[in-house]
């Protein structure tokens, strides 16, 4: 494949990332931080969030599998990850995030707990669905990259 | 900052960010690896005006301030001078509010200015930490514009140096940048050095000219 088609269809990719709304506004300005004494720093904070993110959605897991849940815990990791998200501009991960929040807040209410439970563990279903939708994008754009950065390489020898 | 402005470095042209500005080196206290990038990389994209020094936790800022022993060390650790602690709000074991309340504690740390960062938008947070001396508070995520006004935090009021020797932003371009419309005394103050000091130096090159001629 040419380097242009290479080009075409990385922008094509993200262009339908922004379409789709998974990526939001604060990712266009994060790609607009990035030059020629930078060009691995978008690179470098997927690679950074992806990590922190499975990190994050490991703990919830295993909070939510405990026999007694700890919801300060819970919110605290969803609180995380909302933030880790919204910085990069992952913003169905991040609303997804602001949705489990909500549910964390209410699990109290007496006579509902077991509801509001199982509302917290589709909550992170949810959060987990469209995280791991974004990072096979982000893969895909990464790869891309790589493949771009290694024709522009040879190109110069 | 007056304390540290006035140590009296001599200058080093490697000191001096783009356009004759000093550096300014910020510690930045973030627990999220990803915000600790973004903040590190707005902040390396300014010109040259920031070093910036990043840690991942209240406690390893304190160390860096030298404040986490029951003798805090003098102020004029040069390897560590932090002209500006820009911190996250909500933390693990010690948040940027208890930063906060130990820099402003401390007699050696006291006029560092601390700027608060969070993702959430919360009155009573922000007069919080106003309350306790903040200069600021930042809604993440952070941009371009609130990375610029940092440095508005760090140019001392009041007379410049007396050594002379560091190449200073006029006032007015200072006040000009951000932040005036928040805090319209030092804006006044800024604009009335400004002038003194445009004033100076239109003084200066008369004498300098008529003097070659």
């Amino acid at each position: 494949m040419s380097l242009m088609a290479l080009r075409e269809q990385l922008n094509g990719l993200v262009n339908s990332m922004f379409l789709e709304g998974l990526l939001d506004d604060q990712f266009e300005q994060l790609q607009m931080l990035q030059d020629e004494s930078s060009p691995g720093f978008i690179a470098e904070l997927i690679t950074l969030f992806c990590g922190d993110s499975e990190r994050i959605l490991a703990e919830l897991t295993k909070l939510l599998d405990q026999a007694v849940v700890d919801y300060q815990k819970v919110d605290a990791f969803v609180h995380q990850l909302k933030g880790s998200s919204s910085s990069v501009g992952a913003q169905h991960v991040k609303l997804a995030c602001v949705q489990f929040r909500q549910f964390c807040e209410e699990h109290n209410k007496e006579g509902l707990k077991g509801i509001y439970f199982f509302r917290c563990l589709r909550a992170l279903n949810v959060v987990k669905h469209e995280y791991y939708l974004l990072r096979g994008k982000f893969d895909t754009m990464l790869q891309l990259e790589q493949r771009i950065q290694a024709y522009e390489s040879k190109q110069q020898i | 900052m007056e304390e540290v402005k006035e140590e009296g470095e001599e200058m080093d042209v490697n000191d001096c960010g783009g356009g004759g500005l000093e550096v300014v080196r910020v510690l930045v206290v973030d627990d999220s690896p990803v915000d600790r990038k973004i903040v590190e990389m707005l902040l390396r994209r300014s010109e040259g005006i920031f070093d910036v020094v990043s840690v991942d936790s209240g406690k390893k800022a304190m160390e860096v301030l030298g404040l986490n022993e029951i003798e805090a060390k003098p102020p004029n650790h040069d390897d560590q001078k932090i002209d500006i602690v820009l911190t996250d709000y909500c933390m693990p074991e010690m948040t940027g509010l208890d930063l906060l309340k130990a820099v402003k504690a401390n007699s050696s740390s006291r006029s560092i200015p601390v700027v608060m960062m969070s993702s959430e938008n919360d009155s009573e947070r922000i007069s919080s930490c106003r309350a306790i001396g903040a200069e600021d508070f930042i809604l993440k995520p952070l941009q371009v514009k609130d990375v610029q006004r940092l440095r508005t935090y760090t140019v001392p009021i009041g007379p410049m140096s007396k050594r002379g020797s560091k190449r200073k932003l006029p006032m007015a371009l200072i006040a000009e940048s951000n932040g005036a419309e928040a805090r319209p005394l030092l804006a006044k103050v800024a604009a009335f050095g400004s002038a003194v000091f445009l004033t100076l130096n239109f003084w200066r090159s008369s004498v300098m000219s008529s003097s070659c001629n």
